[in-house]
């Protein structure tokens, strides 16, 4: 069996003015799970099918409502689920290439039939603002896509390969709360240093992308048996816009197939690629039987692509 | 399909010893207290910089030598947590780091108590697909450094002790035997029984100086205990034996029952209600307490040293905690 997307949903907040930038920011204090329940919603209308219909939530986000239990369990909730099981991972701005990898196991395996795949992030909560922390805080966005995917005679999900490497923890990062901090992980004077901020090396995001996201396109599109030319849109989720698109010229992806969202939306991490996807499919521009790779580097360092045809 | 089968397994537990005597010492509290609600006699609690990456690659070493298994052979490694190293990335790419390998991919699982089922579960499908050969499972926590260890936060920090557990996966081209099935489970609806609020994505913003400190602080776990003890004992029961029936078969069948060991009151009245004999049921939450993420792998690894789990034998593993979650698996030894 294979598996298929049956449906696709997105939720920005609106957007507003920070830092210098307009960027889609919850300005009420809402988790990913809130933004994720009108996207999901919007996915299973498409389906024409209710939340009972679903056997499997997997919810990637790296901005997680509270600190536990997951965000699955309180998007759940909200949508009025009975026991499904719901699945928080965290793999960072690759989160959502994760899920869809997971999510199509447990399909190939037979096990379920119908899986919510969740990427969202709510990012402007945890930002410093100020002029110290604005370099950073000026590239992210909050969002929360979803991708209803399901077993079908078509084979939706082509490929779906995932990767990490741990050398690179604490290029882009977030420290605090830190567990292994003994014997408190939380101290009044982490968080007075900015300890519970996102730091990054740029250089070294930059480099790690420039190489990993080529890299991991050729191999998707291998294990999908198809090639750059046969791919009708390239979605790629990379902090920094720039750095992006020279990833892609690498391998030869024209920027009339190229689709960025940290360059619309600023860096939407586990949201990007759902969020872009569904904007393609709602907005016209990709229908059935477009073929779309989605890619993604970041955090981690961690990175996948997937191959999939709509 | 082929099926998914445990190749090795190892553990670590930190060498500081907490009795309850010591707990006494903290917090209003008695020892009989502790060990009539919950069968709790010593914790362990890790020290100086150590985390559920570091404890999780000495687990994965000992797992990786027991199933004769080379660290750079694994194709996924994937942690399951609620005490991550730091907040961002995942605490499975500190422990990448730490066996000093990289490439396969690496993510966390945050399920709570259910969470080392939630990524067993995972794992089963990544090799059942042929997908991978070899995947690396980590439960680990290091529950110590959010407790609130003063007498106001004496009902939650009693239970919890710090400790990793893993497993090396591998596929087992016999379908009767390996992991039969697995069966998990959420309910959001009860998020607030037992969680940890802050810090809050949910929260403008989501980190201040008053959840850190202070009468109003917001870090440390909260429990409705009775609340998330009588769902324990509906949930646990259910669970086994959904996963019993998937497999055509019952509680007699059963050679050992492995819970996640959240409160030995909780594992006893399961075992009463199933009318499975004491010596069906592994605990060794006496000496650990509650290690989350960590209490099956351990639990499981001590069971293998007792001489309690044989070749043939079938073994049903079972969690419920926080989310709520609950979950099981079903597997033929």
């Amino acid at each position: 069996m294979a598996s298929a997307i049956l449906g696709l949903g997105h939720h920005l907040p609106a957007e507003v003015e920070c830092a210098g930038v307009r960027r889609p920011i919850a300005v009420e204090p809402v988790g990913p799970s809130a933004l994720a329940v009108p996207a999901a919603t919007q996915a299973l209308q498409q389906a024409a099918l209710t939340p009972d219909a679903v056997d499997f939530i997997i919810f990637a986000t790296t901005t997680p409502d509270v600190t536990f239990p997951g965000s699955g369990c309180w998007f759940q909730r909200q949508l009025g689920f009975g026991t499904t099981p719901a699945l928080d991972i965290r793999a960072q701005c690759a989160g959502f290439v994760f899920g869809l990898s997971i999510a199509d196991q447990f399909l190939r395996a037979g096990v379920y039939e119908r899986v919510l795949v969740i990427g969202a992030e709510v990012h402007s909560s945890g930002l410093d603002y100020s002029e110290r922390g604005a370099p950073i805080a000026r590239l992210f966005g909050d969002g929360a896509g979803v991708v209803l995917v399901g077993n079908d005679a078509r084979a939706g999900i082509r490929s779906a390969v995932i990767h990490a490497d741990g050398r690179y923890y604490d290029h882009f990062w977030c420290e605090y709360p830190s567990s292994r901090q003994h014997p408190v992980r939380m101290t009044v004077e982490n968080f007075r240093q900015g300890k519970h901020f996102p730091a990054i090396d740029f250089e070294s995001v930059q480099r790690f992308a420039e190489a990993s996201l080529p890299a991991v396109i050729q191999e998707s599109l291998q294990a999908a048996d198809t090639g750059v030319k046969d791919v009708d849109r390239f979605i790629i989720c990379h902090l920094l816009p720039e750095v992006t698109e020279t990833a892609a010229k690498k391998i030869g992806i024209p920027s009339s197939r190229l689709n960025i969202p940290a360059a619309r939306h600023g860096h939407l991490a586990a949201a990007a690629l759902p969020v872009a996807l569904s904007e393609e499919v709602s907005s016209g521009r990709l229908g059935a039987g477009a073929t779309v790779c989605l890619a993604a580097s970041g955090s981690g360092f961690a990175w996948g692509a997937a191959v999939v045809t709509l | 399909m082929r099926n998914t089968r445990i190749l090795g397994i190892g553990h670590h537990l930190p060498s500081r010893v907490v009795t309850n005597a010591d707990l006494t010492a903290m917090m209003d509290t008695t020892e009989d207290w502790i060990v009539q609600r919950t069968g709790i006699r010593e914790r362990r609690f890790s020290d100086g910089w150590t985390g559920a990456a570091d404890m999780g690659a000495e687990a994965a070493e000992e797992a990786l030598q027991h199933a004769g298994v080379s660290a750079r052979d694994l194709d996924c490694i994937i942690l399951a947590t609620l005490s991550p190293d730091v907040d961002s990335p995942a605490t499975a790419c500190l422990l990448q780091h730490r066996m000093g390998i990289g490439g396969m991919p690496a993510f966390d699982v945050r399920n709570q108590c259910s969470g080392f089922l939630y990524g067993l579960a995972i794992a089963d499908k990544f090799i059942k697909t042929a997908t991978y050969n070899r995947v690396l499972l980590v439960g680990g926590e290091t529950h110590s450094t959010g407790l609130d260890l003063t007498t106001r936060g004496r009902d939650v920090a009693v239970i919890f002790g710090d400790g990793a557990g893993a497993v090396v996966l591998g596929p087992e081209a016999d379908t009767r035997r390996g992991i039969l099935s697995t069966h998990l489970h959420a309910q959001g609806k009860f998020a607030e029984k037992l969680w940890l609020e802050s810090p809050a994505a949910r929260s403008r913003p989501r980190l201040t100086e008053d959840m850190i400190s202070g009468d109003e602080a917001r870090i440390f776990p909260k429990m409705e205990g009775r609340y998330v003890f009588r769902h324990a004992v509906v949930r646990f029961p259910e669970v086994i034996r959904e996963a019993l029936d998937a497999n055509g078969l019952g509680v007699a069948d059963l050679s050992l029952f492995i819970p996640h060991q959240a409160n030995l009151r909780i594992s006893q009245m399961v075992a009463l209600g199933l009318e499975l004999p004491e010596e069906k049921v592994f605990n060794n939450i006496d000496r650990y307490g509650n290690t989350t993420a960590g209490s099956i792998p351990i639990a499981i690894y001590e069971a293998l040293q007792a001489g309690r789990i044989h070749d043939g034998d079938l073994v049903c593993l079972a969690a419920f905690g926080s989310g709520f979650t609950w979950a099981s698996a079903l597997i033929r030894w």
